[in-house]
C-alpha cells in the first residue's frame, strides 16, 4: 500500500460542523476524486484514513492532518490536484506527503496544539489580563469535565505548554493558548475559556468564542513536517 | 445579506442546518439574474434536504442563467426563538438573502401536518401569512407537492398552486414572470396571476369563489375570472427519459433523512391499493428506461461522492427491469464500493432474491405492507396479498438470514370488524413462529407498525367516515391485549394526530382560519411527537366555531359536491365511485400496467400513457 499524509484546512463555511461529519465529507471526496483509495478487509470495508485530532463543532483549523493509503502509486502531484478539485469549500488541501517506511499513527505522534481565539469582553480589560494572569499563576486546578455519561475531574495546567496569553483587539480580546495533549488525554480551549469564566473571573461569554487551530505538532514541528526527513 | 453571529450559532442545536457552502450548492449574482426563487420545504434541513422534488426543481430552474433557486427550511425552534429575538429575518441556504426579496417563495406541501409551518415561515420571512395582504415588492407564493389534491384549508395563504408534476410548469411559470417583469410589471401582483392562471396546472384561488348551502355545506366552486378553469389538471411528464433529473444534488455536511443518492426509476403506481392518494395521483406509471438509470447512476456517483444509493419509487420491485438494472449497477460500481437499497419491498420471492443481492453484508431489517390483517379485508382495499404470499416472502426471507421484521397495518379501514384487528395480531404471531419453525430457535424480531386511516380526497374511500378517537384508541388497546409475544413489537399512531391529519385532508376553505388560529396560538411542527400541542388545534376549532368531526367522521354522500375536486389528478368520480362499490363487495380490481385497463380516466384525461419496458420486450 502506499501511504500519504496530508495538511488541510477546516475553514469557515463549514465551522459548525463535527469531527464526524468533517470525516464523512472528507470520504465523499475521495469517491468524487477517484483517486484509488485503500479499504479495509472485511464485511464491511471503511476507507483507511486516520486523523491526528477530533475538532470541536464551532472550531476552524489551519492544521488539520490525515493519513489514506492508495493502492497504486500515483505521484505527489497528481494525488494533490485530484484530492484538492474534490474537496468541498471550506476545506483546503495545504500540504501532501508521501509516508514511507514505518510511522507512527497520527493520533500517536500529536502532541501539542495551539489555538487563536477571539471573544468579545463583557467587562473590562483589565479584569480580563488579570484573570489571565491569575490562571497562568497557579500551579494546578482541577475541573470537572461533565459529559451526558459522567463526571470526571481534571487537573488543567498539566496541559498548559505556555502561558496563555490575552490582548485586547477590537471590542474583545485576542487570546493564544498552546495545549498539549497527551495520550491519556488533553483539554478543549472552550473548556479553558469556561475555567477562566468560572473560577478566575474574565468577563467573558464562551460562548462566543470563535476558536481557530492554527497549529498541531509533534516533536516541536507540524505533523508533516515529521515524515520529511 | 443576513449575517448569523455566533452568538446565536454557537447556541443551537446542529448550527449546520443554517450555514450552506454545501457540495453542489449554486450561487448566484442576484443582480445577474431576472428571477429569484425560494424553494422551500417547511421542515427541518434534515428532512426538507431528503425531498427528491425539490432537488430536481432546484436543478431544473438553475440551469437557466437568467434564474436563481435557492433552499430554504424551518428553522428549528431554538434557531427560531433566537431569529426573532434578533429580529433576523428568514434567509436562504445560498447567498442568505432575506426572502422576502425574492420573486417567488415555493413550498413543497407533503403532508397536513406542516401547514403551520408555511405561515411561521411566511411571518418569519416578513411576508403576511394572508395572500390578501401581500404588496407589490413582496414574492410570490406558491404551494406544490403531493397536498394540492385538496388546496383549499390553505387556499387563502397561497398566491397560487402547481398541480402535479412540476418540472416543466414551473419553468414556464419563470417565463411567463419574466415577460411581465420585463413588461413593467402590467397590472401588477394581480396582472401576472392573470397571465399564470393561463398555464395548465396552475391554480390561482383568488380566482375562485366558494358557496356553501343553507345547512352549511360546501355546494360549488365558480371561477370570478374568464382565465380561471373550472377544473384544473395535473401535470404530467410524459417521457420521463428526456426530462431533467438531478445529476448534481447538493450533498449536505451534516447527516440528513435520506444521506443518499435517490435514482427515482419510474414515477406512480397501479396496483390500485383502495386507500392511497398517492396510487390515483401519479397515475399512470411511467418507467425510465434501464440504459437512462444508468447513465443517471454514474453521473450521481461521479457528482456527490455518495456510495450509497437507494432506488427509489412507489413500488420499486414493480420496476420491469430491475433484475437486470441490479446486475449491472451491481458491477459497474463494485470497485467503488456503492451499496444499494430498495426503499418499498414487494411481499414475494423475487423481492428477497434481489435484497438479498444488494445487501450481501448487513440484513438490517426488512419491511413489507400488509396493511390489514385478515383475506376479507385485504380485499376491501384492493390489497393483491395473501398470508400464503407474506409467509413465503418472510420465509425466504428468514432462509437467507434476516431476523428482523417490519410490518405496517392500518387500523379503521371501511367495513373493518374486531375480528380483522385481531387478525393483525395473528399474522405477527404466525411471522413470529414461522422462524422458529425454520431456524428451530428463536431471536427474531417482528415490529407491527399500525398507523390510523386516514380517508384522502381522490381516492375510493374519499367518502367514508373516519373512525373517532375513542375508536381509534379502543382498537389500539384490542390489538394489544391480543399481542401476547414478546417477539412482537407493537408501534401506533397518536390518534390525536391522524384526527387532525383526518380534518384538514378533506377541508375546505373555512379551515384557513383554524389553520391561523393554531399557529397564532404556537402551534409548529405538528408532525413532531415532541413538538404537538393538542391544546392549541382544540382551542383554534372553538375560537372559529368549526365542529372538526363534520370534516372528518361525517359519511358523505355520495352525490355531494365535494370541496377538492376542481384541482385533480385527472382520475373519473365514476371510477372512484365504482372502486368503493368494489371494496364494499369485496371486490377485486387488476393492476392496468400488465392486466386489463380499469378505465379510471387519467390517461384520456391527461393525454398520456402507461410506460412499462417489460412489456415493450415482448
Amino acid at each position: 500500500m502506499f501511504k500519504y499524509r496530508a495538511e488541510i484546512t477546516k475553514g469557515e463555511e463549514i465551522r459548525y460542523i463535527s469531527h464526524l461529519d468533517y470525516a464523512a465529507l472528507i470520504e465523499r471526496a475521495f469517491c468524487r476524486s477517484k483517486l484509488p483509495v485503500n479499504y479495509s478487509e472485511g464485511f464491511n470495508p471503511r476507507m483507511k484514513m486516520a486523523f491526528a485530532s477530533a475538532l470541536a463543532v464551532g472550531v476552524t483549523s489551519d492544521a488539520e492532518y490525515m493519513d489514506f493509503e492508495l493502492v497504486k502509486p500515483l505521484c505527489q502531484p497528481e494525488v494533490f490536484e485530484r484530492l484538492r478539485e474534490a474537496l468541498p469549500p471550506g476545506v483546503e488541501l495545504l500540504r501532501l506527503c508521501t509516508l514511507d517506511g514505518k510511522h507512527k499513527a497520527l493520533m500517536a505522534e500529536v502532541d501539542l496544539a495551539k489555538y487563536d481565539i477571539f471573544v468579545p469582553l463583557a467587562g473590562t480589560f483589565l479584569e480580563a489580563q488579570r484573570a489571565v494572569q491569575d490562571f497562568n499563576a497557579v500551579r494546578e486546578f482541577t475541573y470537572e469535565r461533565v459529559t451526558p455519561k459522567k463526571k470526571r475531574e481534571i487537573e488543567v495546567k498539566q496541559y498548559m505548554k505556555l502561558p496563555i496569553t490575552v490582548s485586547s483587539r477590537e471590542d474583545g480580546l485576542f487570546m493564544t493558548m498552546a495545549i498539549i495533549i497527551k495520550p491519556s488525554g488533553s483539554i478543549k480551549p472552550g473548556e479553558l475559556l469556561r475555567v477562566l469564566r468560572e473560577s478566575f473571573g474574565m468577563p467573558v461569554d464562551e460562548q462566543q468564542a470563535l476558536i481557530y487551530r492554527r497549529a498541531l505538532w509533534g516533536q516541536g514541528k507540524p505533523l508533516i513536517e515529521l515524515i520529511e526527513e | 445579506m443576513v449575517k448569523l453571529e455566533p452568538k446565536i450559532l454557537q447556541a443551537v442545536e446542529k448550527p449546520a442546518r443554517y450555514t450552506g457552502h454545501e457540495w453542489n450548492a449554486v450561487i448566484k449574482e442576484h443582480a445577474c439574474v431576472d428571477c429569484t426563487f425560494a424553494l422551500a420545504l417547511p421542515d427541518v434541513y434534515e428532512v426538507g434536504m431528503s425531498n427528491l422534488g425539490l432537488k430536481i426543481l432546484y436543478e431544473v430552474l438553475n440551469q437557466r442563467s437568467d434564474t436563481a433557486a435557492e433552499r430554504v427550511y424551518a428553522p428549528w425552534t431554538d434557531m427560531e426563538e433566537k431569529m426573532r429575538e434578533a429580529h433576523l429575518p428568514l434567509f436562504s441556504l445560498e447567498t442568505f438573502t432575506e426572502i422576502g426579496k425574492f420573486d417567488f417563495l415555493g413550498f413543497s406541501l407533503q403532508y397536513e401536518m406542516i401547514y403551520t409551518n408555511v405561515l411561521n415561515m411566511l411571518d418569519l420571512s416578513g411576508i403576511p401569512v394572508w395572500a390578501a395582504e401581500r404588496d407589490e415588492n413582496m414574492p410570490f407564493i406558491v404551494g406544490g407537492g403531493p397536498c394540492v389534491y385538496n388546496t383549499e384549508p390553505i387556499a387563502a395563504f397561497f398566491d397560487l398552486f402547481i398541480i402535479g408534476e412540476g418540472e416543466e410548469v414551473i419553468s414556464e411559470l419563470v417565463d411567463v414572470f419574466i415577460h411581465w417583469k420585463t413588461a413593467g410589471r402590467p397590472g401588477g401582483r394581480r396582472g401576472f396571476l392573470l397571465r399564470a392562471a393561463k398555464l395548465d396546472g396552475i391554480y390561482v384561488p383568488s380566482f375562485y369563489e366558494v358557496h356553501y348551502d343553507e345547512a352549511g355545506q360546501f355546494s360549488s366552486i365558480a371561477p370570478l375570472e374568464e382565465v380561471a378553469r373550472p377544473v384544473i389538471y395535473k401535470r404530467v411528464i410524459k417521457d420521463m427519459d428526456t426530462v431533467r433529473f438531478t445529476e448534481k444534488p447538493v450533498v449536505p455536511y451534516l447527516d440528513i433523512v435520506h444521506n443518499r443518492i435517490m435514482l427515482e426509476l419510474f414515477r406512480g403506481c397501479s396496483r390500485g391499493c383502495r386507500f392511497c392518494q398517492a396510487g390515483i395521483s401519479y397515475r399512470p406509471v411511467r418507467e425510465r428506461t434501464q440504459e437512462r438509470l444508468k447513465e443517471l447512476s454514474r453521473t450521481l456517483v461521479d457528482a456527490t461522492g455518495y456510495n450509497e444509493m437507494s432506488l427509489t419509487s412507489l413500488s420499486s420491485a414493480d420496476y420491469s427491469c430491475l433484475s437486470g438494472l441490479v446486475d449491472e449497477l451491481l458491477h459497474d460500481f463494485h470497485e467503488e464500493k456503492v451499496s444499494f437499497s430498495l426503499p418499498s419491498l414487494r411481499i414475494d420471492s423475487f423481492s428477497i432474491e434481489l435484497a438479498h443481492k444488494m445487501q450481501q453484508v448487513r440484513k438490517s431489517g426488512l419491511t413489507f405492507a400488509p396493511e390489514a390483517g385478515t383475506q376479507r379485508l385485504r380485499d376491501v382495499i384492493n390489497k393483491g396479498v395473501t398470508e400464503e404470499n407474506l409467509l413465503t416472502a418472510v420465509s425466504a426471507a428468514y432462509r437467507q438470514g434476516w431476523k428482523s421484521v417490519k410490518l405496517y397495518f392500518m387500523l379503521g379501514l371501511p367495513t373493518e370488524t374486531d375480528e380483522d384487528i385481531i387478525g393483525i395480531a395473528h399474522l405477527a404471531k404466525k411471522v413470529v413462529d414461522l422462524y422458529t419453525a425454520i431456524k428451530g430457535r428463536r431471536g427474531v424480531k417482528v415490529t407491527i407498525s399500525v398507523a390510523c386511516f386516514v380517508p384522502k380526497p381522490f381516492t375510493p374511500f374519499q367518502w367514508v367516515g373516519q373512525n373517532s378517537q375513542e375508536e381509534f384508541r379502543r382498537k389500539q388497546q384490542l390489538l394489544k391485549e391480543n399481542i401476547r409475544d414478546k417477539a412482537i413489537q407493537f408501534n401506533y399512531h397518536d390518534a390525536r394526530v391522524s384526527f387532525l391529519e383526518g380534518v384538514i385532508a378533506r377541508g375546505d376553505r373555512r379551515l384557513d382560519h383554524v389553520i391561523y388560529e393554531a399557529w397564532k396560538a404556537g402551534a409548529r411542527f405538528d408532525g413532531w411527537t415532541d413538538q404537538f400541542h393538542y391544546e392549541f388545534w382544540m382551542s383554534a376549532f372553538a375560537k372559529c366555531g368549526i365542529e372538526p368531526e363534520k370534516y372528518n367522521q361525517r359519511e358523505r354522500s355520495l352525490t355531494e359536491p365535494l370541496p377538492w375536486e376542481h384541482t385533480t389528478p385527472g382520475v373519473n368520480k365514476e371510477f372512484l365511485l365504482r372502486e368503493y362499490h368494489h371494496a364494499l363487495k369485496e371486490e377485486s380490481t387488476e393492476d392496468c400496467r400488465h392486466g386489463k385497463c380499469s378505465a379510471c380516466g387519467v390517461c384520456p384525461n391527461l393525454g398520456v400513457r402507461v410506460v412499462d419496458w417489460g412489456d415493450a420486450d415482448v
